[in-house]
């Protein structure tokens, strides 16, 4: 009975080239599925790619070493801050090439320091007030046109007309460098600034201090209301048709448009209670009644993972339900929870449009010190900058994005260890 | 300051609260009667505050609903004055939208049309863009992950791919406004086509690599709850693997498919951030990818950014415009579900 049993159809040529066919359709259809993960992972690859060559030259900033003669006839040591630098730092300007005598092309030259040289000298003479009367060196920031050619952002080689640098400004940065005055030093004004209309004065702090008190309003509302929702629904809703309509309701909520949580916190929170336009309360607020069908799902499945033998237990010995819920049920639940709530702050950090709604949008210098101060988060920071028209601002913009998602990643990263270290398989 | 200096104290009381509940629990346990006549009574005064904490815990549930209620009556009543001072057969039927309401009522051009089809036709447009992206990316890559790639592949690809989904809506919107839309340009100049440098193209294709995870990761989930004996029963009659999934798996995966098709199309016409970053302003009534086109969200945030008068129009229109969305996303999430759910009956 063992023998072999030859086939008939086996033999068939015909039925060979079918199933020769079959087998190559077989490895098409494979391969396709492959293109299309493949496609996936280079649009990763791509999108990473860009943005950190794009964004790791705003972490540099050209310098140029010049000297400031602090003279008493600009400086009134009495009234520092009415003082006028700006003379002075173009006095310094002009001495770099003495024999630049035409209105225009001296106009040129004074451009070529960022504007902020002068408020960094100032601040120089506030800290150090017996300097004024002697000449001091100090490194300035050079104009963001003159920064991004030092980059190679700018091409040189271009024709005049195509690019930003006129030919002048280019043989005198090639001057000045050869002289071992231009530098290119680590951008700390990048972490210690807010925003700015200039590009090399421009900052991301004022924006990530807008983003955490946004957050620490976020959670402060979103965690405790998420959890005890979480609560109700798991452990104490009666299985009815109320507690089937704030099921379907929270899965709904899940899925609306983040912008109409805009509308909302819009026509709720600023029309109809009127609290301030653009603070970070009122982003938190919309913010965490977004991010509140996620702590709420995340929480319930927490719950549900805990095995009933354990509320049984405790109920046994005599807990009360909500004894039972503090001491044995909610601790074991916990780390879940906390997972979800971090990956929903993590969804609300990288959250634009509905701030966009309630006016968090605006042109910022100051850095908030609160949660009612007007303030603007990192994502719409870095939507307002890649709408700037300034070069220099796209590389400020892919910077932003590098230390948001540097945010987002450390964040998830967080959730997971959380999920590793507590898992518990029942 | 004192509002924030409030919050601040609010919140690190809930964690201390949080830290330290037991402790502060055994602390307060010893000033409760614990034995004797008073037992009755703190078992009674167990209940009442048990009861408190539970009437707390709907309190809280209950803020979701209101939540969604205080979205449906904002969007209403705002629509509903704007219908007073537009037409509502103009909003839903007009061919023409420019809101440029005047400022003073003897200007030239002072009625502004608001007539939201050329922006629903926009939105259509790059949702079908999007989605003829998303979902032959998203279903393959799905069907390859969970029939073909070894555990170990998948354990790597998988979460390398939902990357895409954590990545914040404003980067996709530079990476297309400022890679894609150019790259879209330039290659037109070179092949002699006229590719707006908003075209619905770009922030289209840029949408639909945003959703991939989306649609492969739900695509996924139906497909492994296709039972094995399905499968089985199909490589017993000798059907090869491609043979099967095209014939058997995915016939019977169809109405999950459908529905996690649906949710990824109601995600691509609520977001924002990428079509107000690479597409255009202007609302043109086409169906060429390489014009540029405008959604309704896109017309929301222009309308609402900056500073406007409360009653004008313009400002109303756009919660008339957000109440419609509200309603199309609705309902697409509505009728997904109901087919995913119909689709579990067959086979629980």
């Amino acid at each position: 009975m063992t023998d072999s049993i030859s086939l008939p159809i086996a033999a068939s040529t015909a039925s060979k080239a079918r199933l020769a066919s079959r087998h190559a359709a077989e490895r098409r259809f494979r391969i396709y599925g492959l293109l299309a993960v493949l496609f996936g992972l280079s649009c990763i690859l791509t999108l990473f790619v860009t943005i950190l060559t794009g964004g790791y030259n705003s972490f540099s900033q050209t310098v140029i070493t010049l000297d400031f003669e602090l003279d008493a006839d600009n400086i009134d040591a009495s009234d520092i801050h009415g003082s006028n630098f700006r003379t002075i730092v173009r006095r310094s300007t002009y001495a770099l090439f003495p024999d630049v005598t035409t209105r225009q092309d001296k106009r040129t030259l004074a451009n070529i320091v960022s504007s902020g040289a002068e408020y960094q000298l100032r601040d120089f003479v506030i800290a150090h007030p017996d300097r004024i009367g002697q000449t001091v060196t100090l490194q300035v920031p050079m104009s963001d046109d003159l920064d991004q050619l030092s980059k190679g952002v700018i091409r040189a080689e271009l024709d005049e007309s195509e690019r930003r640098v006129s030919d002048i400004e280019i043989s005198w940065f090639n001057s000045l460098r050869d002289q071992g005055k231009i530098e290119t030093v680590f951008n700390g004004t990048f972490f210690t600034a807010s925003d700015s209309r200039e590009p090399e004065l421009a900052g991301i702090l004022g924006a990530a201090l807008g983003s955490f008190y946004t957050l620490l309003v976020t959670l402060a509302l979103s965690f405790p209301i998420g959890v005890a929702s979480a609560i109700y629904l798991e452990e104490f809703a009666p299985k009815n048709r109320l507690t089937q309509i704030i099921e379907i309701n929270i899965n709904n909520l899940a899925a609306v448009p983040s912008i109409v949580f805009g509308l909302l916190g819009l026509a709720v929170f600023l029309n109809f209670f009127g609290l301030p336009r653009s603070a970070p309360l009122v982003g938190g607020m919309v913010l965490a009644l977004m991010t509140l069908p996620t702590i709420i799902i995340a929480g319930r499945a927490a719950l549900k993972s805990v095995p009933p033998s354990i509320r049984q237990a405790a109920i046994g010995l005599g807990a009360s339900p909500m004894q039972t819920l503090m001491d044995h049920t909610l601790p074991l639940a916990m780390p879940g929870m906390m997972t979800g709530t971090i990956l929903g702050m993590a969804q609300a950090l990288g959250e634009t449009a509905p701030l966009l709604m309630i006016g968090m949008v605006a042109f910022i210098v100051d850095i908030p010190g609160g949660v009612t101060d007007p303030a603007t988060v990192m994502p719409v920071q870095i939507y307002l900058w890649s709408d700037s028209p300034e070069r220099a601002f796209v590389e400020r913009t892919s910077g932003a994005i590098l230390v948001l998602l540097a945010f987002l990643v450390t964040m998830n990263a967080l959730a997971v260890i959380l999920r590793k270290k507590f898992e518990t398989k029942w | 300051m004192s509002i924030s200096a409030l919050f601040i104290v609010f919140a690190l009381l809930i964690l201390a609260g949080a830290l330290f509940q037991k402790t502060a629990r055994r602390v307060l346990a010893g000033f409760l009667p614990g034995a004797g006549p008073y037992r009755a009574q703190s078992v009674r005064a167990r209940k009442i505050k048990e009861r408190i904490a539970v009437v707390f815990l709907i309190g809280c549930s209950s803020i979701a609903v209101l939540t969604t209620i205080g979205i449906i009556l904002s969007l209403v009543f705002e629509s509903a004055r704007f219908f007073t001072l537009i037409p509502i057969t103009d909003f839903l039927f007009g061919l023409q939208w420019s809101p440029q309401t005047a400022l003073r009522a003897d200007q030239v051009g002072a009625s502004g049309l608001f007539g939201m089809i050329p922006l629903f036709a926009g939105t259509l447009l790059i949702t079908c863009i999007a989605m003829a992206i998303a979902a032959p990316v998203g279903l393959m890559a799905a069907i390859y992950m969970s029939e073909y790639a070894s555990p170990r592949a998948r354990d790597i690809i998988k979460p390398c791919l939902e990357m895409l989904a954590g990545i914040p809506t404003v980067v996709y919107g530079f990476f297309a406004a400022l890679t894609v839309a150019p790259f879209f340009r330039n290659l037109g100049d070179a092949n002699g086509l006229a590719i707006s440098s908003e075209s619905a193209l770009a922030a289209g294709l840029v949408m639909g690599i945003m959703i991939i995870p989306f649609v492969s990761s739900l695509s996924e989930d139906v497909i492994s709850a296709v039972p094995r004996s399905l499968r089985e029963g199909s490589y017993g009659l000798g059907a090869t693997q491609s043979e099967t999934i095209k014939q058997v798996i995915l016939p019977a995966a169809l109405p999950g498919v459908i529905g996690a098709l649906l949710l990824a199309t109601s995600r691509v016409i609520g977001e924002t951030m990428i079509v107000v970053m690479a597409a255009g302003l202007a609302a043109n009534l086409t169906a060429n990818p390489f014009a540029a086109v405008t959604t309704v969200t896109v017309q929301i945030v222009t309308l609402l950014v900056g500073d406007q008068e409360f009653d004008s129009a313009k400002t109303l229109a756009a919660f008339a415009l957000g109440l419609v969305l509200f309603f199309i996303t609705l309902a697409l999430n509505v009728i997904a579900l109901v087919i995913v759910n119909k689709y579990r009956e067959q086979y629980d």
